[in-house]
């Protein structure tokens, strides 16, 4: 909670303290004077600070952030509409991360040393070192102009009338046993999902390998062989599960890399999510849309690090929620 | 020192991957180093001359990369390019762990509300998602180098004062340094001879991978025509100015980008190796490796990576 206040006050910082004339920047360069007064006035910047400050927080608390100055609607429902669709990709990226990224780390860390052990490491480095714009237009270039099996843009959405239950189109299509719609959903979300979990998710097999590492030569490990356990049974219980409880930490971590990428792969493959939104907003010196997503997203880290938090007595029975976090 | 030196390097060459790295980062910085001391004469053609007879040229041997829509020699231009994105990602990491050691060192040194106060403004700025924080910043302050650093600094430094402040929270506990504070050392001469030389190399590790990631973030930034200058050469803003040629012209949008990937794969190659060197339980592991030494480790893996249960030999 005090995070979240902090975020905040740097956001307003930013947004208001830094820039030497905000209405001048919110109004547009070519603006009229008449204009610049009127942004001005609506948007309380003649106030004093600390006047500012109390309709910035009034503002955040009541989660209305007021009319987008573009487009005239309301920027809480323009974010509601995006939001979901943002979190579509990040969780379908999510679960590839989990899935590949624990599978590739334990095996790396099992045959430690091995040409297996190298390729992998090879693998997630690489993918790690590649720039979000350039994996995602290789992406394109290669799956939807040289071997087309996927589309090149958008979420799948159009040409479906769907009602709206959650705002995440694929899951929408599922509740409501649309089949066709599932399908195109999830044609679309393949290769946007997947490329954004490549280039993100280096450091989790990473760190899983050197947990395993850290584990494997152990003396607990050894203590369980000892015993005469089962080998699936020490793997299991004995290195896979305490090299799991680091691994959290930065899956957790990489919450806030997905979110950073969307900016990118939401622009090369016309996602319509909060990423693109945030994007056009900076471009466009929109700054009541730019402070609402730069706190959309700072409340998405926190939520993922409280997740990661929860987790960890399920992981590791010696560390009790309440205790140090 | 020069023998630990020795093994330093033979700890670094002794796997391809660490090797790569190390020759990657020594030719990027040198070609970078040559093109500022020489003040642009490296380069084969000028970077900026349109030649528009010559535009759109896939790669050959008179353009080794070939050329853009003006006819820009694209070899030049990411010559041209590296100073930038080399000397900002360093700079950035440099100024990063400069602030880390001093506000980590203070934080884990003194404890108390110190303490509170300093690891509260870490994580405020660690739930930060990073390009986004950058971004609004970079946008905000305006295009020029500077902005650009200071956009990168502000969401750089919070790791490192985590990394620090663990590390001197240890070494504070030791018993060294009790009897150093018992013979009324100063401060600062503790953390120099007792704190500092411990701290540092986890924190040289941490910074060479880190190095790419700035790389990263900064041709993000050039990518989305954020807070690099116009005019200035940057490799990420090199690739959207000829995104629209994707599909006619492929070369010209992934020579630049792979570049920033070889580099960025460069320094954490590099990381991972230095990492691994210094850790001292793998050391054995990786020194004695294929010279028929492997029963002087305890408990080496078996070939088929299972545990051996071998004794102590």
């Amino acid at each position: 909670m005090l995070v979240l206040l902090g975020v905040a006050l740097i956001v307003f910082f930013i947004s208001h303290v830094l820039n030497p004339n905000p209405a001048l920047l919110w109004a547009g360069p070519k603006a009229r004077p008449e204009t610049i007064k009127a942004v001005a006035a609506a948007y309380h910047l003649n106030d004093p600070l600390p006047a500012q400050l109390y309709y910035y927080f009034q503002s955040l608390v009541t989660g209305n952030f007021g009319l987008d100055p573009q487009t005239g609607r309301p920027i809480l429902s323009e974010i509601l509409f995006y939001a979901p669709n943002t979190l579509e990709l990040v969780l379908a990226s999510m679960l590839i991360i989990v899935v590949l990224g624990i599978g590739l780390g334990y095996i790396s860390g099992m045959r430690f040393g091995t040409k297996i052990d190298s390729a992998i490491r090879i693998f997630y480095l690489t993918a790690w070192s590649t720039p979000y714009y350039f994996g995602a237009l290789v992406a394109v270039l290669v799956f939807s102009s040289y071997v087309p099996v996927f589309p090149s843009g958008g979420n799948g959405t159009v040409g479906f009338s769907y009602t709206s239950i959650t705002g995440i189109f694929v899951l929408d299509a599922l509740l409501q046993a649309n089949w066709p719609a599932l399908q195109s959903g999830l044609h679309h979300l393949i290769l946007p999902a997947t490329t954004l979990a490549l280039l993100s998710f280096g450091i989790v097999p990473r760190i899983m390998r050197s947990s395993i590492l850290d584990t494997r030569w152990s003396m607990h490990v050894k203590a369980a062989r000892a015993r005469g356990l089962q080998e699936g049974e020490v793997r299991q219980k004995h290195i896979l599960r305490n090299a799991l409880i680091d691994t959290t930490t930065v899956i957790a971590t990489t919450f806030g890399w997905l979110f950073s990428g969307t900016i990118i792969i939401e622009q090369v493959f016309a996602w319509p999510g909060i990423g693109q939104f945030s994007y056009t907003a900076i471009t466009s010196d929109n700054y009541p849309v730019l402070v609402a997503c730069v706190f959309v997203f700072t409340v998405g880290v926190i939520v993922a690090n409280f997740i990661a938090d929860i987790i960890y007595p399920l992981l590791d029975p010696r560390i009790t929620l309440g205790e140090g976090g | 020192m020069s023998t630990e030196l020795r093994r330093l390097r033979k700890l670094l060459m002794s796997n391809a991957l660490s090797t790569f790295g190390l020759v990657t980062v020594i030719i990027f910085v040198v070609a970078a180093l040559l093109e500022v001391l020489t003040a642009g004469k490296i380069t084969p053609y000028s970077p900026y001359a349109p030649h528009f007879n010559q535009a759109n040229a896939f790669p050959s041997l008179g353009h080794l990369f070939g050329t853009d829509f003006e006819g820009r020699d694209i070899f030049s231009q990411v010559i041209a390019a590296l100073p930038v994105d080399m000397g900002i990602s360093i700079g950035v990491v440099a100024t990063s762990a400069l602030l880390g050691i001093v506000l980590g060192t203070l934080a884990g040194y003194f404890r108390g509300a110190l303490d509170e106060v300093i690891m509260r403004l870490t994580d405020m700025f660690l739930a930060f998602p990073q390009i986004i924080m950058s971004l609004a910043i970079a946008a905000t302050l305006g295009p020029s180098l500077l902005n650009v650093s200071l956009s990168l600094i502000v969401v750089w430094w919070p790791p490192y004062v985590r990394l620090v402040r663990g590390a001197v929270l240890a070494v504070a506990a030791e018993d060294y340094v009790s009897v150093s504070k018992a013979l009324n050392s100063s401060f600062l001469y503790i953390v120099r001879k007792d704190a500092l030389p411990n701290i540092l190399p986890s924190v040289l590790v941490y910074a060479t991978t880190d190095i790419g990631s700035a790389l990263l973030t900064l041709s993000t930034l050039g990518y989305l025509n954020v807070g690099i200058p116009p005019a200035m050469p940057e490799l990420g803003r090199m690739v959207s100015s000829v995104t629209y040629n994707l599909y006619l012209y492929p070369t010209q949008v992934v020579i630049p980008a792979l570049i920033v990937m070889i580099m960025v794969a460069g320094f954490s190659f590099l990381g991972e190796g230095l990492r691994e060197s210094l850790d001292v339980k793998l050391r054995p592991h990786i020194l004695l490796r294929g010279r028929g030494l492997e029963k002087l480790v305890i408990d080496q893996p078996k070939k088929d990576g299972g545990v051996g249960t071998t004794p102590v030999g």
